[in-house]
């Protein structure tokens, strides 16, 4: 068992650190407001300035570091600190720009930081609950055995069916070969397919087993409820590739942003420094 | 009657085809799922009665569909004759005929030519990988925004800076690619220039330089007059910068907040300490209107000439108007009698001859056309009662060619009564050298028109209050007397930089101003006698 997480760090040592560093930026917003109103370019939104912007490139080594097995501290503390630190950043910046706003490059750097910054959150939210939900709904099996269990339906499925009305026959032998599972992003976000040949083929099993002869009741059965099963188990493959795909796809948002942001925010500085 | 020699065609456990030979006689032989069809074919693609082999009306052997299927060279067909080489696929299976032995009539084959996908393999194929392909989206996600921030935001504003024909060709346009990099709204006057940047920002990595300002505000007054005074001044408090740049007080890109700054902090900068940027001068520290502000200093002006003097309102000695005219402000405020007798009562407030003018209501210098005349004559009588003659008021000069003209006898004898009775009524009289043409002069007239020459005040955003709340001459029985507000006046109502409890917060920028507070204006504006 884990004794920390992410958030209770050595006793929440970088909640503290980002507590105080929002709390003194407030405190020193409040106290030196420049007479023609705050700004980036008065002494105190230049020191917030630079704070955030090597807060930044700390950030974004961050994503370096944890690729790399070597280097200081564990990268549990590296974590803990970028999600800290990266929140107390939001009140830095925000304070640096003295809350003005523009269709500029400055307001562009930081429209991207607070895209970073959100998307952090979410990948934060959901690194929170889905490990837990993805065990709840595996179990012991893993991705590969729910597989098997799924062919291993589909065969006893086909064998039975062969004895079956041709519709029944096609039904079940659609389903078990047209069962596509995380079938595009939009999909596997989701967790859910509409018109999933199984489930289908479920409801419509339901009312073909009407006018059977008596002779074809027993295997009947048989065959819907291995349909019945095949369905929960498709469903249990669908969640987990819908836990998986959520616990990446922020990531799709957090990184190339990350790279807009810095450029931008070259960008916002040089413009300042050329133009005086 | 259906005589035929059925060869199955399947592979062994090493791949290899093994045959299986089967003759069958029947009338129709049946093909499908069905457990009692003559041909049973255990494979779910295959209906449970797909087709059946029968002779048709015309004697050969068809195959005809029954619920299945049936393909040949890719068209789906319902009835087909059995012909030699025919080739039919049924689902799965590939149905041919063959050259028939002499002992039937017909010979097919039948070879399951599509297997059933393993059940694994096929689940599994269908199964996506999570997020397929997120690397590569990421990298090129990555790519396009640093790629299209990196070209708007910095190549074009660069590219604009570094290459002049570009510059030329963008200052046609109402904006330049350098727009992106503007921190704010620019201010309204200067919105018509301001969106070519390099207009100001003339040269890169450098400040706006006080040139900029100057192409346009060619004759703005400096802050001392003396040039190598204000540039020691300058530099000496802005030690680290090189000195007070016009940038300093007028922040631009700050619309719709007002250009120039209104707070004290820059002038307490020097003027808190004004020892430290000059020892030589005389004048006092000021942080704050109501801490240490020195009490006012009165502007007079001193004869004919353009020079003034300063006076310390604590001086009470010395605060005498020298005007020339005898005027008693007690006599002409409230209710007085007219010309006309007891009967002829006149309500006169302040404004009856301080008339306001302008936006900010100075006042018009009082004429004895429009101010007096409404009471008194425009003309002196003198003389006996049967031959008065009536002298027009106006220069000494007319005074005395009215007075030749009238009376050529008197002409000394009326001078006289008129320096020692009327003229001498209002104006003070001066005499005269032996041998000039005139016996007497009337003293030039100097009505002080502005006592605070180094501060503005605004008379209109003091309407509301009555004259007299600063102005006391309810009393005053001479013109000498001076009646301007002290400092303490102004502390009733104004407070310092901080506003306190029914006092308004009053900072430099209320009274003085930055370009002009050393350009006293001249004092005397007493206009011609009509």
């Amino acid at each position: 068992m884990q004794r920390s997480n992410i958030f209770d760090y050595k006793h929440y040592f970088f909640f503290k650190i980002a507590v105080a560093v929002i709390l003194i930026a407030f405190i020193a917003y409040i106290a030196f407001e420049p007479p023609i109103g705050h700004y980036g370019g008065s002494w105190l939104g230049y020191v917030l300035g630079i704070i955030s912007a090597l807060l930044v490139f700390w950030m974004t080594w961050y994503g370096i570091r944890k690729r790399r097995y070597r280097g200081s501290g564990a990268t549990q503390g590296w974590l803990s600190a970028h999600i800290y630190l990266g929140t107390a950043l939001t009140v830095l910046v925000t304070l640096h720009s003295g809350f003005n706003f523009g269709i500029n490059i400055h307001t562009l750097a930081y429209g991207l930081l607070l895209m970073v910054v959100i998307s952090g959150f979410f990948g934060n939210y959901t690194y929170m609950i889905y490990p837990r939900q993805m065990t709840e709904n595996m179990g012991e099996d893993n991705l590969d055995g729910l597989l098997l269990r799924i062919a291993d339906a589909d065969k006893l499925a086909r064998q039975i069916a062969l004895i079956m009305p041709d519709d029944i026959n096609n039904t079940v032998s659609r389903a078990c070969s047209e069962t596509a599972i995380g079938n595009g992003l939009l999909e596997q976000l989701r967790g859910y397919q509409p018109n999933c040949p199984t489930a289908i083929a479920v409801a419509q099993l339901t009312l073909m087993g009407k006018d059977l002869p008596s002779e074809q009741r027993k295997p009947y059965r048989e065959l819907y409820s291995i349909m019945v099963r095949r369905l929960s188990l498709v469903k249990r493959v669908r969640q987990d590739l819908m836990y998986r795909a959520r616990l990446g796809f922020w990531l799709y948002i957090h990184v190339p942003f990350t790279i807009a942001l810095l450029v931008a925010m070259m960008a916002h500085i040089i413009a300042v420094f050329f133009y005086w | 009657m259906i005589h035929c020699l059925l060869i199955q065609i399947s592979n062994n456990k090493r791949g290899l085809p093994v045959r299986s030979y089967r003759t069958i006689t029947a009338d129709e032989v049946t093909i499908g799922r069905y457990v009692e069809c003559t041909v049973q074919l255990a494979d779910p693609r295959i209906s449970m009665h797909h087709a059946v082999i029968k002779r048709l009306a015309d004697g050969q052997a068809h195959l005809v569909s029954t619920n299945g299927e049936l393909e040949v060279d890719g068209v789906k067909m319902q009835s087909i004759a059995l012909t030699h080489g025919k080739k039919i696929v049924l689902g799965p299976y590939i149905l041919k005929v063959e050259p028939a032995p002499p002992d039937v009539s017909l010979a097919l084959s039948l070879e399951l030519t599509r297997p059933l996908p393993d059940d694994f393999q096929n689940i599994k194929a269908l199964t996506q990988e999570p997020l397929k392909g997120a690397a590569a989206f990421k990298r090129k996600l990555s790519l396009w925004l640093a790629g299209v921030i990196a070209l708007i935001f910095l190549g074009l504003p660069l590219a604009q800076n570094f290459i002049p024909q570009l510059q030329a060709t963008m200052a046609q346009l109402p904006l330049g690619f350098d727009r992106v990099w503007s921190p704010g709204h620019i201010s309204n006057a200067h919105l018509h220039f301001g969106s070519q940047c390099s207009n100001c920002h003339q040269k890169l990595t450098q400040k706006v330089t006080d040139n900029a300002c100057m192409t346009c505000h060619r004759d703005i007054s400096p802050h001392i007059a003396d040039t190598d005074l204000q540039k020691h001044a300058f530099n000496k408090s802005h030690r680290l910068s090189d000195g007070v740049r016009c940038a300093e007080c007028h922040r631009e890109h700050k619309a719709p907040h007002p250009l120039a700054r209104q707070d004290n902090a820059n002038c307490v900068k020097c003027h808190g300490n004004i020892k430290a940027i000059n020892p030589k001068t005389k004048l006092s520290n000021i942080h704050d209107f109501d801490r240490d502000h020195p009490g006012f200093k009165l502007t007079f002006s001193s004869g004919n000439t353009r020079e003034v003097e300063r006076i310390p309102q604590t001086d009470t000695a010395r605060l005498v108007e020298k005007s020339g005219l005898k005027f008693p402000h007690s006599q002409h405020f409230g209710k007085v009698q007219g010309p006309n007798g007891i009967w002829d009562v006149r309500e006169l407030s302040c404004t009856n001859c301080h008339r306001p003018e302008g936006k900010e209501m100075r006042f018009q210098p009082v004429a004895y056309a429009r101010d007096c005349q409404t009471c008194h004559a425009n003309q002196l009588d003198v003389g006996p009662e049967k031959a008065t003659i009536h002298i027009p008021h106006g220069t000494e000069q007319s005074v005395m060619n009215a007075l030749k003209v009238q009376a050529p006898k008197q002409v000394s004898q009326y001078a006289a009564v008129l320096k020692s009775d009327g003229c001498s009524y209002c104006h003070e009289i001066s005499e005269t050298k032996k041998g000039d043409a005139l016996p007497w002069k009337i003293a030039p007239l100097n009505i002080n028109q502005d006592w605070f020459s180094k501060a503005h005040f605004n008379h209109a955003s003091h309407r509301s209050q009555k004259c007299e709340s600063c102005h006391q001459v309810e009393h005053s029985e001479s013109s000498a007397d001076v009646a301007m507000p002290d400092r303490k006046s102004c502390l009733r109502c104004h407070s310092g930089n901080n506003p306190k409890p029914k006092r308004i917060a009053s900072g430099c920028m209320s009274c003085h101003d930055f370009h002009s507070s050393h350009a006293a204006k001249d004092t005397n504006q007493a206009k011609e006698i009509e």
